[in-house]
């Protein structure tokens, strides 16, 4: 190991992300999977992750804003692969977009000339998913806009400049209720536009979980982020539920074992005193690497095959855990999460003890901490 | 990792600060801490910032982070304090990076690989890095066996901030130390005990020389005292444009969970930053933003990449620049107030922002 890989690591398993792929793709043929690698693949490493996902078949990738799929556009990776993104900046190089033929989501009229000028400018073809607003009123066009929205798109479909991919959507995942009507919606949009002649290749409103649950949404395509990454984003159902494997772990090594007398303070405001004398362990991961202050007394790590509570206040850098009597050394693994083989919490657990979602708990892991990829294709 | 977040750092500030902290501490050294890339700021040009400011020292956490400045050209005495298991310190001879040792192992492993200095870390009572005091009479034997060929330059120690007692019971054992030290022919030109905490507030911990990290960032290490009563700038404002406006009517959801549903008409923009740019989750609905001179929640729940402010009728267009927080002297949240909102402290709100950020130095 590195002297980077030998302090912290989160080890990206590329086999189970291809074997979740693969069995995705296989419950929900012939619906397309559209992989989201947004944020870096949450992390994971947008640039690994994305050829493998080709190898286990998928076709589509999500990036949420422009410039990564433009990079991985320059680079050959995913190579003809489709690379689609739907939250544009004013900043955005639109006509990089239309020559490396990226997928770009459009909510208004204003963005829908602006593209088709980039287009005819180029004497090239933009390729668009218009973005119907069901409810989560973040990007996405209003119903009482869309009529119009749609008319405009066909007739700059007609002139040449345009190709319409797709129509899209995204749902608030608030309740059964709410997403029912947001399908609604999105029906009714799909309708209307094919009143317009705007008819497109993929219809795609459901991500992860809902896509899984509710076939009736699934469409044309689907867009699956987290689920690939073996993280469930539904409460109370596990990776294992879904016959996926988490794909993220996070493990450092201890670097000093202490053993402290009762009563003695530990970490910043002394937030924890040593009830008995006992060893404690340093562990080089903080705030800082996305380990959050509010994991103190609320998770367990696994140090030599047994749960340890982090005790003290989590720092920027470090944290410390409670051995007890047991030994410890210095280059011991500590597990934080994982996919839960060696009695370490999951991502999902991980989430909820620090009061939040996985995909936080994901995205946040530091620039600091080395990614080890492991389980390449041969 | 939205390339629309853009970090402002303005190097004047850091530069202020640093003077501020020296004339406040003077006559002790200053070390700028820079680790966790300069609690988010940017490591490289921070560090060049804080040297041209005249900082004696600069500290970061390993030596990962050390190399990185070297690397760069950074060629002021760095010192790293966390280092892993079986480091063997060769690069840190190479590059004539200055290792804190908190075992005997350390020392040996350092001292084979030529380092030109070590300072030794030891614990006083936070239990964390450092020599504990059981430890201390072999470490200081073979720190004082070797001192002819490898120095003892400086010994240091880090404090709970748990109370003035316990600060000074600190104090007292890192006194103990040093004596301990002197009778074996040591005494290290730098004894360095105090964080920004500690060093404002509590003159006895200053000793030789100071390590400031969230101060000298212009931030206030303490909760009920805000940068300017410390007569520091806070050098980062974090921005970014306007992506999507469009009118809301009442009673609708906004965002996921629709956590928000506006009681009248009003206006919602939508703002790529989330928390995959390191805006914690916790502070959605709670913490504010300023366009110009005006504040407005964020509604909603934050998101991976975007956050909702309610704008109401105000005429508010795509591209306007949203700053998240930033000087308060200038009307701006601070993050002190992000901190408040999320439930979390000042140092995690800068420090946790993605390293891909766009970040900007500004004289």
């Amino acid at each position: 190991m590195s002297a980077a890989t030998s302090l912290r690591r989160a080890t990206v398993d590329l086999a189970a992300y291809r074997a979740n792929l693969e069995s995705l793709i296989a419950r929900l043929d012939p619906v397309e999977i559209l992989a989201i690698v947004k944020a870096d693949a949450y992390s994971h490493g947008a640039d690994v992750l994305v050829p493998e996902a080709v190898a286990a078949g998928i076709r589509w990738f999500g990036t949420v804003e422009l410039e990564p799929a433009l990079r991985m556009r320059r680079l050959g990776i995913g190579g003809d692969a489709s690379f689609f993104a739907w939250q544009l900046s004013p900043s955005d190089d639109l006509e990089a977009a239309v020559d490396l033929q990226v997928d770009l989501g459009v909510s208004t009229l204003d963005q829908l000339e602006s593209v088709a000028a980039v287009a005819r400018a180029r004497g090239g073809v933009a390729l668009l998913h218009l973005t119907i607003d069901t409810g989560l009123h973040r990007e996405g066009c209003l119903p009482s806009d869309w009529p119009a929205f749609v008319a405009r798109a066909v007739e700059l479909r007609d002139e040449g400049v345009v190709r319409l991919r797709g129509i899209f959507s995204h749902v608030s995942e608030t309740s059964e209720a709410d997403d029912q009507a947001a399908a609604r919606v999105f029906e009714k949009a799909v309708a209307d536009a094919e009143a317009f002649g705007a008819t497109v290749e993929k219809r795609h409103m459901s991500s992860s979980s809902a896509a899984l649950e509710h076939p009736e949404r699934r469409f044309d395509m689907v867009r699956m982020g987290s689920n690939g990454l073996g993280i469930p984003v539904t409460e109370g159902v596990t990776a294992a539920d879904r016959g996926l494997r988490p794909v993220l772990t996070l493990s450092a090594s201890v670097v000093k074992v202490k053993r402290v007398a009762a009563g003695t303070g530990v970490s910043y405001d002394y937030t924890f005193r040593a009830p008995s004398d006992t060893t404690l362990a340093l562990v080089p991961l903080g705030y800082a690497d996305g380990v959050s202050r509010r994991a103190q007394g609320a998770v367990h790590v696994v140090v030599n095959g047994a749960p340890r509570p982090i005790v003290g206040r989590v720092a920027m850098d470090q944290f410390l855990v409670d051995m007890g009597d047991d030994p410890v050394a210095v280059g011991d693994e500590v597990v934080l999460f994982g996919p839960g083989d060696r009695g370490e919490m999951t991502i999902g657990e991980w989430a909820d003890a620090t009061d939040t979602i996985p995909e936080e708990v994901a995205c946040r892991v530091g620039a600091r901490v080395p990614r080890v990829y492991v389980g390449g294709r041969p | 990792m939205t390339h629309d977040v853009t970090i402002t750092v303005d190097t004047a500030a850091l530069r202020h600060n640093v003077e501020v902290l020296r004339a406040a501490v003077a006559p002790a050294a200053v070390m700028a801490v820079v680790k966790a890339n300069a609690y988010g700021h940017g490591a490289v040009e921070c560090a060049r910032a804080f040297v041209e400011a005249g900082v004696d020292w600069l500290g970061v956490a390993d030596l990962t982070e050390a190399v990185a400045l070297r690397r760069a050209g950074v060629e002021a005495p760095v010192l790293a304090w966390l280092h892993a298991p079986g480091e063997d310190f060769v690069e840190a001879a190479a590059l004539g990076i200055t290792p804190a040792v908190s075992s005997v192992d350390q020392l040996e492993a350092a001292v084979a690989a030529g380092v030109r200095a070590v300072h030794l870390a030891i614990d006083t009572g936070l239990s964390r890095n450092g020599a504990v005091e059981s430890e201390w009479p072999e470490l200081f034997d073979r720190a004082a066996g070797h001192a002819a060929v490898v120095p003892v330059e400086g010994l240091m120690t880090h404090v709970s901030n748990a109370s003035s007692e316990e600060d000074g019971l600190q104090t007292a054992r890192f006194a103990r130390a040093a004596a301990m030290l002197d009778e074996r022919g040591v005494r290290p030109p730098l004894l360095h005990v105090a964080a920004s905490a500690a060093a404002l507030d509590y003159v006895g911990s200053r000793a030789t020389m100071v390590r400031f990290g969230l101060a000298s960032y212009g931030l206030s290490p303490y909760p009920d005292r805000t940068s300017a009563e410390l007569g520091l700038r806070p050098a980062m404002t974090v921005t970014a444009p306007v992506t999507t406006v469009k009118r809301i009517p009442a009673g609708e959801g906004v965002s996921y969970g629709y956590l928000f549903r506006p009681e009248r008409d009003t206006s919602i923009a939508i703002v790529p930053a989330g928390y995959a740019d390191g805006i914690d989750r916790a502070a959605s609905e709670r913490a504010s933003v300023t366009i110009g001179q005006r504040t407005y929640r964020v509604r909603g729940r934050i998101a991976m990449n975007a956050l909702v402010i309610d704008v109401g009728d105000d005429p508010v267009e795509i591209g306007d620049e949203v700053v998240l927080f930033g000087d308060p002297a200038l009307g701006r949240q601070s993050a002190a107030d992000w901190a408040d909102a999320m439930g979390g402290i000042t140092y995690e709100v800068v420090a946790c922002l993605a390293a891909g950020l766009t970040r900007r130095y500004t004289a």
